[in-house]
């Protein structure tokens, strides 16, 4: 969807915050938000429905949101959604039946959780693939109205396709529960295909692209 | 059940907007009210993971990394080669690395990562990302104008060095791979891991000194 979200290449969004820092976390909400995503407390969602959920935020208070504060909207959102709190719940602040506690976990245990969601995404697939690596390619002008990720700023621009992944889950159909694989390939555009004549003709921007974002070009 | 309908999701989220204080920390608080009464997190496991992604997991990780792809060539051919599985020689295999990559900066080449969609980043070798990297500027910048991005960094690279840019558009992650600074030949892993900064490993620092520790 041509989202907020899709921020690559927009203008006017003035210098980096460098100064406020390399603290991973300047609130304590920002915490607590990450600690309830790490453990996944919505758990019928995929990682593209969360990605998506975040694109459907009202725009502007995507633009606004932190991060974290982004994360928070979107797991309340997601929540209702899964119908796992209903929105009575949430504007009332509880529920009027608790459920059993769930059993507290031990930090060794959680950093043994992130181990083990070492995630692999390829999908294997019998369809052969259409692109070598060494191939130019065209990306799509139109992209679907859904989750996707061809970024607006890398539409119909020709790159070459430098590795092929196999097949990895496509996330347009992932946001919405279909489990298929598709052909990934990393592209790489110049800076001046991208951006015009006056970038530096050295330099170059790579995605991972799916098969269907891509034409031969 | 998710419902995987976006209309659905855009009406909630417009609700939400309408109904409930904007405040983030009441909808954290909220959110994690009602995760605990619904029997979904014990609070206790929200510390956990609190103190795990404060004290256990974090950028020194990707730097002990580094610091043995410096000092083993064998290592760093691994880890160029299949970083996903040369990490796992640390144990440092996890969320978002199913699918890393290592790139190597180089005397004529620069490399330097965004994720312009989200905010990706592999966070089982990183840790959580500093809050520049999630910022509206960087994202939208890091693609367009990374030598503007890089200077504000204080990184001044010179017009004859490549500036290669991954949007983290998919599942893979990038960790970059800076140079060694000269001065630490003598040096052993441990000492060389303390100079590798988190910076280094996203691409917004270069020139590491062996002078900092």
């Amino acid at each position: 969807m041509d989202g907020i979200h899709d921020l690559g290449g927009k203008e006017g969004y003035g210098p980096i915050p460098v100064s406020e820092g390399d603290a991973p976390f300047t609130h304590d909400w920002e915490q607590r938000m990450w600690g309830l995503a790490r453990e996944g407390i919505c758990p019928s969602m995929t990682i593209d429905w969360f990605r998506h959920g975040l694109e459907l935020m009202v725009p502007g208070d995507y633009l606004t949101f932190s991060y974290f504060q982004k994360w928070a909207t979107n797991y309340l959102m997601l929540m209702v959604d899964a119908g796992q709190i209903t929105l009575a719940e949430l504007e009332r602040g509880y529920v009027l039946e608790p459920a059993d506690p769930a059993k507290a976990k031990t930090v060794d245990q959680v950093v043994e959780q992130v181990r083990r969601a070492c995630t692999d995404f390829s999908v294997p697939e019998d369809a052969p693939a259409h692109f070598a690596v060494g191939d130019t390619v065209r990306t799509l002008r139109q992209i679907n109205h859904n989750h996707t990720r061809l970024p607006a700023y890398a539409r119909d621009c020709v790159g070459e396709v430098i590795a092929h992944h196999g097949c990895h889950l496509f996330p347009d159909e992932g946001a919405h529960n279909r489990h298929v694989g598709q052909h990934l390939y990393t592209v790489s555009f110049s800076a001046q295909e991208l951006w015009g004549d006056d970038a530096n003709p050295r330099d170059t921007v790579t995605l991972e692209l799916w098969e269907s974002y891509l034409v031969p070009a | 059940m998710s419902t995987f309908d976006s209309k659905h999701a855009a009406h909630l989220h417009r609700h939400i907007h309408s109904h409930l204080p904007s405040d983030p920390a009441l909808r954290v608080k909220a959110l994690e009210s009602l995760a605990v009464e619904k029997g979904l997190i014990a609070s206790e496991t929200v510390d956990a993971w609190v103190e795990a992604y404060s004290e256990h997991i974090g950028p020194m990780r990707g730097a002990k990394v580094v610091a043995r792809a410096w000092v083993d060539p064998g290592f760093k051919a691994r880890l160029l080669a299949d970083a996903t599985e040369a990490i796992k020689e640390f144990g440092f295999e996890g969320n978002a690395t199913g699918h890393l990559k290592a790139v190597e900066n180089t005397d004529t080449q620069h490399n330097m990562v965004v994720c312009t969609l989200c905010s990706c980043y592999p966070f089982s070798i990183l840790g959580m990302s500093p809050a520049w990297y999630k910022s509206a500027a960087y994202r939208a910048r890091a693609v367009r104008e990374p030598r503007a991005v890089l200077a504000e960094f204080g990184v001044d690279l010179p017009e004859d060095v490549a500036v290669r840019v991954w949007d983290s558009t998919a599942e893979l992650r990038y960790l970059v791979v800076p140079k060694r600074p000269a001065g630490t030949e003598d040096w052993d892993e441990e000492r060389l891991a303390g100079i590798v900064t988190r910076n280094s490993m996203i691409g917004t620092d270069r020139d590491l000194s062996a002078g900092s520790v």
